[in-house]
């Protein structure tokens, strides 16, 4: 078996230690003999997700998001919305994930066109929304711990499933209880931190779907993951107290 | 406390008593400290009587108290100079009551996010901050284009100064903090980069450019574990200068210092000398001696400052242990995803010459997981939350120990270190 992994932007959507997400991703499978290969599609670069397996997206800084929101337009988001509703994975962070609804709109009234590939949308708030994050994730029956930083509130429309529900933090908008976006085989989180190595079992889902698009049904070998569960559990016991 | 009291009876107190003092203030996001030990040692070689904020007074009401403290009762300070370390937030407060002579700014880099938000808000604080001294003499990294920027947008005189060679024989590609214009947007072009997003930059879409330092380290000779040999040039002077602390943003640090020297109107070589014997401060390249073994203390904040460390150790030739202390208290940063924005992979490719890490600290568990990802073999990992267990299983080894803590653990750890082991403490 062998995973396809395109990592968009990473030149400018490289803030909250997102890269950690792929090398993550990438150790996973290695670990389990499964072959892996990351492309990355820096700004000015033809997005051909046919060879692609999964996508994943970071977040950025706003001076470096306005410079790609440019390149995204056109052809890059049609092919990105086609892909995803061919059940492509995706993973999507903060800014990245922002980027998949449908528009930001600033919070004195400005309005920005985004990809729409996902039906929700995100309203820019004074108040960032920082600190540690916490929530349930039915799917994989685990808590998700990270960080979250953003002004941006996200609001989910029909369709769209949040990834969890809100243990401790702010999560999509601090006020719905909602955290994180769903759709197909799209996974999206405000949590960085980085999200996946110590959320291993959150990993390990996110790679099984991309593998059984690819392959049908599949059996991941079990890892040890005693470092990975120390730092998730640390975490989980200081967030319920 | 005291400072915060003096403030509440007189806001304008800090005014009141710099007058007439000749202040310099130091700020940026990293090398603020050893800066300032190596501006405040070139002011003991001239005979200058000055005093200057330590221990980590960088906020308003630590430098108010700073100032009663050296005042006679009818507040006139006590010496012609004041040397203020300044947080790039704090920077903008200190300097509406503060008129400075020069500012010195390091660089901006990210850092606590959590905290400072994006390098744009940083450069607007330090911008906010220049536009209350109008008079001051402004000495500015040329090879940090966020820095730079403030060059046209600002009244100021500006002293530039800047490294006109790379520092490293070899560079690794790490994560520029700046990689777009600050003026238009476009990427910018390098003739080499020293780290970082510092170099020699320009913008091919609107001729933004690397400004020409006035004062420039024109040759790096050496640079090795204990020091650098480095040449200035100021004008069409070249002036040698030994740099006691090693690692090439500390030849920046010295570069910085040189500028506030020429600022204030100092004798340059005489500045230079004194790059050789300041002394460093807490936890930034400080050495320890612990039962036999040489132990060395770097202050991390930031992935810029930790990719330098990285750039240093991984100059090593011979073994050594290696001790990483995490904390997320506030003055580290909550947010600790930016380790993940490390290279840490540089440490697992020296092989054997890195023998054992032990990880320590409040988030010791994700510092050891991001050295598992990063490839290091788990049973060489060990995470130790207990400081004086952690020193003593570190040097157990007879190999050097380099520890790298954030700021927090770096005051738990040389409190331990103090204790245990006799040293000094570090508000002493």
């Amino acid at each position: 078996m062998e995973l396809k992994i395109c990592h968009l932007y990473p030149d400018v959507l490289n803030l909250y230690g997102d890269r950690g997400n792929v090398l993550c991703m990438r150790r996973r499978l290695e670990w389990r003999s499964i072959g892996v290969t990351v492309e990355e599609v820096p700004i000015g670069q033809k997005l051909d997700l046919a060879g692609c397996d999964m996508l994943f997206i970071g977040g950025g800084q706003d001076f470096e998001q306005e410079v790609l929101l440019e390149d995204l337009k056109g052809e890059k988001t049609a092919n990105l919305k086609a892909a995803i509703e061919d059940g492509m994975t995706v993973l999507a962070i903060c800014g990245g994930y922002q980027m998949l609804g449908e528009y930001y709109e600033t919070w004195d009234g400005t309005k920005c066109e985004f990809t729409g590939a996902l039906a929700l949308y995100t309203v820019g708030s004074k108040e960032r929304m920082i600190g540690n994050l916490m929530f349930q994730c039915r799917e994989i029956g685990s808590n998700v711990v990270g960080f979250e930083n953003h002004s941006g509130k996200t609001y989910l429309g029909p369709g769209v499933r949040p990834l969890g529900t809100v243990l401790d933090g702010f999560g999509n908008n601090g006020s719905d209880g909602r955290e994180g976006a769903r759709y197909r085989n799209v996974y999206a989180s405000y949590a960085h931190g980085c999200l996946l190595p110590k959320n291993p079992l959150l990993c390990d889902q996110i790679l099984r779907t991309a593998l059984e698009w690819k392959y049908g049904a599949v059996e991941l070998a079990p890892l040890d993951d005693s470092f990975e569960t120390a730092a998730h559990d640390y975490m989980e016991t200081r967030l319920r107290h | 406390m005291p400072g915060r009291v003096a403030l509440r009876i007189c806001p304008n107190l800090l005014g009141v008593l710099v007058k007439d003092v000749t202040v310099v203030i130091v700020t940026g996001t990293n090398g603020k400290t050893t800066t300032s030990r190596m501006i405040e040692q070139s002011w003991q070689d001239a005979g200058i009587s000055y005093f200057a904020n330590k221990s980590g007074a960088n906020l308003l009401s630590g430098v108010t108290a700073e100032f009663a403290v050296h005042s006679t009762l009818t507040g006139r300070c006590r010496h012609t100079h004041a040397l203020i370390e300044a947080d790039e937030a704090a920077f903008q407060h200190i300097a509406r009551y503060v008129h400075a002579a020069a500012i010195v700014m390091t660089n901006i880099f990210r850092d606590q996010l959590d905290r400072y938000g994006e390098v744009t808000h940083t450069l607007e604080k330090l911008r906010l901050g220049a536009e209350q001294c109008p008079d001051a003499i402004l000495c500015i990294n040329a090879d940090d284009s966020l820095c730079s920027s403030l060059q046209g947008e600002l009244p100021n005189k500006i002293i530039f100064y800047g490294v006109n060679t790379p520092i490293y024989a070899s560079r690794v590609e790490e994560v520029s903090d700046a990689p777009y214009c600050i003026r238009c947007k476009s990427e910018y072009v390098y003739d080499y980069v020293t780290y970082g997003h510092l170099g020699s930059y320009r913008c091919p879409h609107c001729g933004y450019s690397r400004p020409k330092p006035e004062l420039s380290v024109c040759r790096v000779i050496v640079t090795d574990d204990e020091h650098s040999e480095i040449v200035f040039r100021l004008g069409d002077r070249e002036i040698p200068a030994s740099v006691n602390l090693p690692g090439g943003y500390n030849i920046y640090n010295a570069c910085a210092a040189m500028a506030a020297g020429a600022a204030l109107g100092l004798d340059p070589e005489k500045t230079a000398q004194s790059l050789s014997h300041f002394s460093c401060g807490f936890g930034r390249m400080e050495k320890f001696e612990i039962s036999g073994t040489d132990v060395r203390m770097i202050l991390i904040k930031n992935p810029a400052g930790c990719n330098q460390v990285l750039s240093f150790l991984t100059q090593r030739t011979e073994p050594f242990v290696f001790v990483a202390c995490l904390n997320d208290r506030v003055q580290d940063g909550r947010d600790i995803s930016w380790i993940w924005d490390v290279d840490f992979e540089r440490l697992t490719a020296l092989g054997g010459m890195l023998s054992h890490i032990y990880v320590s600290g409040v988030r010791a568990e994700d510092m050891a997981l991001r050295f598992l990802y990063a490839g290091f073999p788990r049973e060489r990992i060990h995470v130790q939350k207990n400081y004086g267990e952690l020193m003593e299983q570190a040097v157990s080894h007879k190999l050097p120990v380099f520890v790298m803590p954030t700021y927090t653990a770096m005051l738990d750890l040389r409190g331990t270190i103090s204790r245990r082991y006799g040293y000094k403490q570090y508000w002493e």
